[in-house]
């Protein structure tokens, strides 16, 4: 018996499936590979933007590819080498070996002889490391040579172009260096603001096999580079770009009409994709997984409602602002499991929809991880319980602005879907502390957005953290403008969370003293006064220097307990408290307070006494632990109530209070109505994105005061 | 009766037997077997393997019997795969002329075993690290064929490979 052919079981399924099927990963029509032996299955691929996990894999494909077909050409040349020379190894098994070493040691392997060279250069220049300053300045400098002069024209080689990690380094000039790259297959621009539309057109022309380009940031895109990619691209894959506002529909419908293979398209902000874009993309691109139209306002669900029913491998749909989808969206749907690759979806500000949508959404799509509805402000608790039979697929939920949401909707979502690691509640202004309490059975919570949650007090922080426990794997906590919050509550998050690299506590009164905003991070520069008045937002480093900052000044109070003497005041107030009263010893108390560096107790006289004297009780509880466990949850729990009680009194009673009430009672009521409104943060599939996106922080971007409420009128 | 063996011929019609799991370890037997076999193996199954020497067979089987009770690690992270180090056996298994190692890669990568393949390659890609081209040739038995000229163009014009 013969030894098998590695060739055969892999003839037939390359050019088979160049046909419109849409399960298989048709387009790659790469001739059949040594490595994949008798009885492999090929592995279906993804399809991705650019990244540089394949790189390793699509480098040896398309050496081998072209070694073979050389071989065909020449005949097989192998010339007798000595027996214990490396040179003897097949070029796969040398890839393979080059594949441990670093650039470094293959720049060694360069010059030792012209076969290692030949390899070696197409593994270098297959991506130019563009990814620091010094490389890219050397690389340039070769490129900026008349390709005649070097030693191998490089732009034969290249075959992704990731320009994303210097920005400031890029301009018409330097891209200009890349154009007549026969090879391209990946270009990245991510953030190269600089660039016009003239040079990216120029570097199109000639690029057959591109597969994907990011023009994510860049500001002049041009019917020219649409068109240049509709000429040029037909192999095209994937097509990020969202600033395409200035591109004509002629120049999208010409693309999708030009690039079928089209699988992941991104076009944002533009008053220009309208349905006929979307008829032609339902009928053209039937391999389209992904598909994001953020703002794009013109969209409605007329031919929408067709894709969901015919490519059911779409992965990621994500729309905004777009009055034109309804409920409707979904209703050529069965009622049942349909939409088996959708994970990712995003329908934000689009108000029409209500919580019908979201019912049969979860009925068709049981496997979504991403869920984005946040400015659907007709979305109630309903959909949460509808949502909350996404179970465990469910990972990152944002449902900013959804007023109509209540603590009861957060706990049955909560309570089912416990591998949430992304909530975003932000402006949901009905919810209290008891949605904390809920959050914080959340194992592998990441990331808690509460803007504007001015409900949420001091105890519902406290019972978070003390739920949750030390060690916490919480990341990025967003509590900008709840208004209620104090210092205290803040150290114990940051003492039991030591991963947490975002903290924003912007336009909340007790932080906004130099002593605590000397560790916060710069304002973004378009900010007013007012804003950068109130702005108080920590991210890396600075989280770190405000936690050893509060915990020097907890350490230092804690000298004091130790003393007897803050203890001595303790028992001295408690005792005064139960029988009945008497004005106490305010003064005394804030000496300390001010000594230990603390704003807890002095900031605090718009606060009644008695949440003041249960704040400190809690404080010596956790810090000096008299209680066991169980005691301390009933009593915190029992003073969440209470605290809950008051403030809904206070609400009720309004303006007939005392002055300080009242001042609080306003303070409370006002505060969420000036507070900037929050934009939309970016959602990353998969986390998979390689490319340093600009650090989208919800704080940072602030549309102008006094927008909110919206719902009201429309 | 005992169980069927599998019995892998050499190129020289050296004969060795050895238990499917053993064999098992080639990806290539494996799916032989399996093909042709497909109500499992009932009696001994003789598998050639012409372009693999009888020294290096018993080598690369020594290390399947080593192995026989491993799991790899089928699809790992490519990154993990590329920085985790040889195991220690691996390594010392290994120590063998440069003529015994690249046949038992070329033995490993025809078989279809890749662990041993890539165990192999990481070898190599130590004995490369660190070296400077003459160093390499020298190491490596590779002859110089580029002119000093053309040698230093080269070097200048990728010398950005080298930061970092």
């Amino acid at each position: 018996m013969s030894s098998p052919n590695s060739e055969d079981s892999n003839g037939s399924n390359s050019n088979a499936s160049r046909t419109a099927n849409k399960n298989s990963n048709s387009y790659q029509d790469y001739p059949m590979q040594n490595h994949y032996r008798y009885g492999d299955v090929q592995p279906e691929q993804e399809f991705f933007m650019d990244n540089e996990i394949n790189d390793y894999k699509e480098l040896k494909e398309s050496i081998m590819k072209q070694r073979r077909a050389s071989d065909l050409l020449q005949g097989h040349n192998h010339h007798f080498v000595d027996h214990n020379s490396l040179l003897r190894l097949p070029t796969e098994i040398l890839l393979q070996i080059f594949h441990h070493l670093d650039r470094k040691d293959l720049f060694s392997l360069l010059t030792v002889c012209r076969e290692f060279a030949d390899l070696i250069i197409e593994i270098l220049w297959f991506r130019p490391n563009m990814q620091n300053d010094v490389s890219f300045k050397k690389i340039k400098a070769i490129m900026e040579l008349p390709r005649t002069q070097t030693h191998w024209d490089y732009r034969l080689f290249i075959k992704r172009l990731n320009l994303s990690f210097m920005t400031k380094l890029v301009d018409d000039n330097l891209l200009s260096l890349f154009i007549g790259c026969p090879k391209l297959e990946r270009l990245t621009l991510v953030n190269c603001t600089k660039l016009s539309h003239t040079p990216i057109t120029n570097v199109l022309q000639n690029c057959e096999k591109l597969q994907s380009i990011d023009l994510t940031g860049v500001t002049d895109i041009h019917d020219d580079i649409i068109n240049a990619l509709a000429k040029n691209c037909t192999r095209l894959q994937g097509l990020y770009a969202p600033g395409c506002g200035n591109v004509s529909e002629e120049a999208i419908i010409n693309l999708l009409e030009s690039c079928p293979m089209l699988k992941r398209v991104k076009f944002n902000n533009s008053n220009n994709i309208t349905d006929r874009c979307i008829l032609k993309m339902y009928e053209n691109c039937v391999s389209l997984v992904e598909i994001d139209l953020h703002n794009c306002p013109n969209v409605t669900d007329k031919y929408l409602k067709s894709i969901f029913l015919d490519l059911s491998q779409l992965r990621e749909f994500r729309i905004s602002n777009a009055t034109g989808i309804t409920d409707k969206l979904f209703e050529y749907l069965p009622n049942e499991f349909y939409l088996e690759k959708l994970r990712i979806i995003d329908i934000t500000g689009c108000n029409a929809i209500t919580d019908k949508l979201v019912e049969k959404l979860v009925m068709c799509a049981p496997r979504l991880r991403n869920v984005v509805l946040s400015k659907c402000m007709q979305i109630t608790d309903a959909s949460l319980r509808a949502l909350s039979q996404l179970g465990r697929s469910l990972h990152y939920i944002h449902l900013g602005h959804c007023v109509l949401i209540t603590d009861f909707g957060v706990a049955s979502l909560v309570r089912s879907c416990h591998r949430i690691q992304y909530i975003d509640l932000a402006c949901c202004l009905q919810l209290t502390d008891w949605s904390l309490v809920e959050l914080a059975n959340l194992p592998k919570l990441r990331r808690i957005g509460l803007v504007k949650c001015s409900l949420v007090t001091d105890n519902g922080i406290i019972e978070l953290v003390r739920r949750r426990g030390e060690q916490d794997c919480l990341e990025r906590v967003h509590l900008s403008y709840c208004t209620n919050l104090t210092v205290g509550p803040i150290y114990l998050l940051l003492k039991n969370c030591p991963k947490l690299t975002h903290l924003s506590l912007t336009g909340i009164t007790a932080f906004l003293r130099r002593e605590i905003t000397q560790y916060c991070r710069d304002p973004p520069p378009d900010f007013t006064e007012a804003q950068r008045n109130s702005f108080c937002v920590f991210s890396g480093h600075g989280v770190n220097q405000l936690r050893n900052h509060l915990n020097q000044a907890m350490e230092e109070r804690a000298y004091h307990i130790e003393q007897g003497d803050i203890q001595a005041l303790f028992q001295e107030r408690r005792r005064r408290f139960m029988n009945g009263g008497g004005e106490m010893d305010e003064e005394e108390m804030n000496i300390w307070a001010r000594g230990a560096g603390l704003g807890l107790l002095q900031q605090n006289v718009l606060q009644n006494n008695e949440i003041q004297d249960i704040n400190r009780e809690i404080f010596s509880e956790i810090n000096g632990g008299r209680m066991a466990p169980d005691d301390m949850r009933e009593h915190f729990q029992r003073i969440i109530r209470q605290r809950h009680h008051q403030r809904q009194e206070l609400v009720q009673r309004g303006q007939s209070q005392t002055p300080t009430q009242v001042l609080q009672a306003h303070q409370f009521q006002r505060n969420p109505q000036n507070a900037p409104q929050i934009v939309q943060p970016a959602v990353f599939p998969n986390g998979e994105q390689s490319i340093p996106v600009i650090n989208e922080d919800e704080d940072a971007e602030m549309e102008e005061p006094g927008l909110f409420p919206r719902q009201a009128s429309s | 009766m005992s169980s069927p063996k599998v019995i892998i011929i050499s190129s020289e019609d050296e004969r060795f037997p050895v238990d499917p799991k053993v064999a098992e370890k080639s990806v290539l037997i494996k799916n032989m077997i399996n093909d042709l076999n497909p109500d499992g193996l009932t009696e001994d199954f003789e598998i050639p393997t012409p372009n693999v020497r009888a020294n290096v067979l018993s080598k690369v089987l020594e290390w399947c019997e080593h192995h026989k009770n491993t799991t790899f690690h089928e699809e790992e992270d490519d990154d993990t795969k590329k920085t985790t180090p040889v195991e220690e056996w691996d390594k010392n298994f290994l120590k063998v002329d440069q003529e015994m190692l690249y046949d038992i890669i070329m033995a490993a990568n025809y078989l279809n075993i890749t662990p041993l393949m890539i165990s192999g390659c990481k070898v190599v890609a130590e004995m490369i690290k660190s070296k400077s081209p003459e160093e390499l040739r020298k190491t490596f038995n590779i002859v110089n064929d580029f002119t000093p000229e053309e040698e230093a163009a080269i070097r200048r014009e990728n010398e950005w490979a080298e930061d970092r």
